[in-house]
């Protein structure tokens, strides 16, 4: 029997899906409501896809999923490890110590103050030590947090550029501490200490959530008698092997919405355009280059923390099927942005309830006139009610929803002009779709409503790397080249095979206001899981 | 904890002064932020710097200029340098102390208070991060009333005070000292090369000068109208009132300034000058926004290099600097910089009439259409929006 069946899962706010498929053929969708510790939704939803018969377990080669464990357990600062924080930097940055302006919560659910240090080393950016590695104040403050910390972070001024300092303190705290998880921030973002320090702090405090999903996701599927491997979607909407992404927990931070735009991508054909994923209380938007999400240029909050991790540039706004249309006689006051959520199905006109939602206008504009199968009850079954409610009132709530999703669809937009958008997500029907301004068409591809889990089961592997040139000493190709390699090597470590690895983009970045011809090499590449 | 600094203001007979908490700093950098006429870059390390030094218990108090005795030492505490560097590479406390400890040497006075250079950017909070450090209060003034890119563009220089001496340090505790009399452009060649030479940032203690020269050169009050700018957003937000409006109600009734809002639109276009940058030290280029709302149908078209410099309405000039243009979000009352805008973006346009002491023959020369390059006479705002203002 072949083995080529795929099971991807999305998990939301509100409902996990879950998909099966073969090739390009969806054999089984599948929703479950998202469980506090998330693990037991997925695994919900894993079996009721296995109870489709769909397929035999021996033909599942892969299983993937893009999972909120991370954000939510930095959101909620529950089961954070206590992170050993060491900045090589003094006497530069110490006006400025780690874990400034971070929520006092968050700072006491990784351990506090007490495990932090600012080490004398660092660089300049052209090579040039700011002072020597401090290597036996390193070794004393391991002394210190011995059996106090879970793991670790390490970040050097300008270790983007010269990683050495870093790679160092590593090997020294390995020989004082032994196994300890270290974040190194030269892995993990790039320029501007303080926001690339979070990130690396963020990581180190997830590595044990992450470790502990892998496991026990691990254990379900063996217990299934799936024997599969089990991958992660990262920020880029690419995935990485689940052993590889317990190091690299902080690369999932929105591995929802970037397999979201991977799904509408593989669905629709469309490399180029936005990609409108609609939800029960939101909508993200976020626009597809050459079929991958564009990235955010700006920096990205988490729990509170400013970071610079490569991101989605999204935006989310408060429009769903259960957004709310505030009223006063017949006349529209707001639109949200408070939901109903999933008790649509209970406090909605179209349910019988008191409360009019996006929903309810789209079933009385005819724009909203079938179930989709993978929700439990029927559309409207109070039809009647949504037919009572005043046209004019109807006529002015369906302008205010297509007008915001115009104005975000558009401020998105780096240039002007009409774009191709893919409608998505299980409020995809609940939203206008004829004559919106800025958009040339709207496509909606089949299987819409699961395309982020869809897009978790694309299964190619994504890497990246970086390194500095001086092309005053060094041959441009060569520099570029030795970059390459780099890439490939992490790819091959994420899970590609690694003769499948090709290169998706090229940056140079010339260093501004430095003298010589200096410039930094940004290589991100894409492999295969199976040949 | 010593509280030194109530001591000094009990020395000098002042008993009204404000106390900077971090809500405070947090208003004032979101002013001076407006204030910054799109420039500055991001005070992101200057504000939590001054976090930090609060946190550990530290005072600031800020003092109104005219209560201040005429004999004191004052100096500016900022950065200059590559932005780039700064974000990777933060200041210490050290670098800071060391260069206002070899001005107090030069000058032969210990230092009696800090004062801002400039509104915007890291700059505009690093003097409330010293004056904790220094235990000195801060004064409500500083140097332009908003941002511009170079060292010599103040209305202390317009008025006859030199950034001479300035004390430029690095981490590793190198210093120089920059005397060059009079001559202030030359100030600011050697200082930005010094920079370089340490790595691409510099920490200086700039324009030393006497408490009567504060009075007499500085942009008076500046500080509190940042201040209330600040405050007025964080109002309107709370409230969920226009900011706009609450801005300039608020700047015309606690500072008597009449800023005005003369358009409201969303970017369209960005043409930047490339080459610019390594050229003249400056990002240059153009905006173009199309009209929302009651401006429909018209179309603003603002220059840049580093600040807006210059705004046409419809082909017609409606400000020029040194006057002061900000674009600010229209639902949060967030200011849009120069180097972080985008296509689609949506804000109003305020114009602010820059401070009298920035007006003079000498400021106009030094920072008035003429030096940026436009061949055209300095004309105010508000006889440029006559019609708006009345």
């Amino acid at each position: 029997m072949a083995k080529d069946v795929r099971i991807g899962f999305d998990v939301g706010g509100t409902f996990t899906d879950g998909v099966m498929l073969r090739g390009k053929e969806v054999l089984a969708k599948a929703k479950a409501l998202t469980t506090d510790d998330v693990t037991t939704g997925i695994i919900n939803a894993l079996d009721v896809l296995l109870k489709t018969k769909k397929a035999e377990v021996s033909e599942i080669s892969l299983v993937s999923l893009g999972t909120t464990h991370t954000t939510n357990a930095i959101i909620e600062r529950k089961n954070l490890n206590k992170v050993g924080i060491f900045r090589l930097g003094a006497p530069a940055t110490t006006a400025i110590p780690p874990l400034t302006g971070w929520p006092e919560d968050l700072k006491a659910a990784i351990g506090g103050i007490d495990n932090i240090f600012i080490i004398r080393g660092g660089k300049e950016y052209d090579g040039r030590d700011i002072v020597p590695l401090d290597e036996e104040a390193i070794r004393s403050a391991c002394r210190k947090i011995k059996g106090k910390v879970d793991s670790i972070a390490i970040t050097g001024v300008f270790s983007p550029m010269i990683p050495d300092q870093e790679e160092r303190a590593a090997e020294i705290i390995r020989e004082e501490l032994g196994d300890i998880p270290i974040t190194l921030s030269n892995h993990i973002a790039s320029i501007s200490l303080l926001e690339r320090e979070n990130s690396t702090i963020l990581n180190a405090s997830v590595i044990t959530v992450m470790r502990k999903a892998v496991e026990a996701l691990k254990k379900a599927a063996k217990e299934r008698g799936i024997e599969a491997p089990l991958f992660i979607v990262q920020n880029d909407g690419t995935v990485m092997s689940a052993d590889y992404a317990v190091n690299y927990p902080i690369f999932t931070v929105a591995s929802g919405p970037a397999a979201s735009v991977r799904g509408a991508v593989y669905l629709s054909g469309i490399d180029n355009g936005v990609v409108v994923d609609i939800g029960g209380t939101s909508t993200d938007v976020a626009y597809i280059v050459n079929g991958f999400p564009r990235e955010s240029s700006i920096t990205v909050t988490i729990g509170g923390v400013k970071t610079n991790i490569r991101c989605p540039d999204l935006m989310s706004i408060a429009l769903g099927g259960g957004t709310i249309v505030k009223t006063k006689g017949n006349e529209v006051i707001a639109h949200g942005p408070e939901s109903v959520g999933y008790n649509l199905v209970k406090l909605g006109k179209s349910f019988g309830g008191p409360i009019i939602t996006t929903h309810d206008i789209a079933v009385a504009k005819g724009i909203l006139d079938k179930k989709l199968d993978i929700f439990d009850t029927d559309f409207a079954p109070h039809i009647d009610k949504v037919k009572a409610l005043d046209k004019d009132l109807v006529e002015a709530a369906y302008n205010i929803i297509k007008n915001t999703l115009e104005v975000a669809v558009d401020q998105m937009k780096t240039v002007a002009g009409n774009v191709k958008a893919i409608f998505v997500g299980g409020g995809a029907l609940v939203v206008p779709r004829e004559n919106l301004e800025g958009i040339s068409e709207v496509v909606m591809p089949p299987h819409f409503e699961v395309c982020g889990a869809i897009g978790t089961t694309i299964a190619e592997i994504g890497a990246y790397a970086e390194g500095v040139a001086d092309l005053e000493i060094e041959d441009r190709d060569d520099a570029i080249n030795k970059v390459i390699e780099k890439a490939k090597d992490e790819a091959e470590k994420a899970g590609a095979i690694r003769d499948t690895v090709e290169v998706l983009d090229v940056e140079e970045i010339p260093f501004a206001y430095m003298p010589g011809k200096r410039e930094k090499i940004r290589i991100r590449v894409k492999g295969k899981i199976f040949e | 904890m010593s509280k030194k600094v109530f001591e000094t203001l009990e020395k000098w007979g002042i008993k009204n002064y404000k106390i900077i908490d971090k809500q405070a700093v947090k208003e004032i950098t979101l002013g001076a932020s407006i204030l910054a006429t799109g420039g500055g870059g991001d005070p992101e390390i200057g504000l939590l710097w001054a976090y930090k030094v609060l946190d550990e218990g530290k005072i600031v108090v800020m003092v109104d200029p005219m209560d201040i005795p005429d004999d004191i030492l004052v100096a500016s505490p900022a950065c200059l340098g590559a932005p780039v560097v700064l974000t990777e590479k933060p200041p210490s406390y050290d670098v800071l102390n060391n260069a206002i400890r070899k001005l107090e040497q030069y000058w032969g006075k210990k230092l009696g208070a800090t004062i801002p250079i400039e509104c915007g950017g890291v700059n505009s909070t690093v003097a409330y991060a010293a004056a904790g450090e220094f235990e000195v209060p801060v004064i409500d003034v500083d140097g332009m009333n908003r941002a511009f890119p170079e060292l010599q563009m103040t209305s202390w220089v317009t008025n006859g005070v030199n950034a001479s001496p300035t004390v430029s340090c690095d981490d590793r505790g190198n210093v120089t000292v920059i005397d060059t009399g009079d001559d202030n452009k030359m100030a600011e060649n050697i200082a930005r090369r010094v920079a370089m030479a340490y790595g691409g940032i510099s920490w200086i203690a700039t324009y030393p000068m006497t408490g009567k020269q504060v009075k007499e050169a500085s942009i008076l009050n500046s500080q509190s109208i940042a201040w209330e700018l600040g405050k007025a957003v964080y109002r309107a937000r709370e409230k969920h009132l226009d900011p706009v409006k609450e801005m300039l109600d608020s700047l015309k009734a606690t500072r008597n300034v009449t800023g005005m809002k003369v358009f409201k639109g969303k970017i369209v276009d960005i043409s930047r000058e490339f080459g610019g940058e390594s050229t003249k030290g400056f990002s240059l280029g153009r905006i173009k926004m199309d009209g929302l709302d009651e401006y429909k149908g018209s179309v603003a078209e603002i220059d840049f290099q580093n600040e807006w410099l210059v705004l046409r309405i419809d082909g017609k000039i409606r400000c020029l600097p040194p006057d002061l243009i900000a674009i600010v979000d229209s639902e949060t009352g967030e200011p849009i910089r120069t180097d972080i805008m985008k296509y689609g973006y949506r804000g109003s346009i305020i114009l602010i009439p820059a401070h009298e002491r920035m007006r003079t023959p000498k400021g106009i020369q030094l920072f008035g259409p003429g030096y940026f390059g436009y061949d055209m006479d300095y004309v105010p705002v508000e006889e440029l929006n006559k019609e708006v203002a009345k």
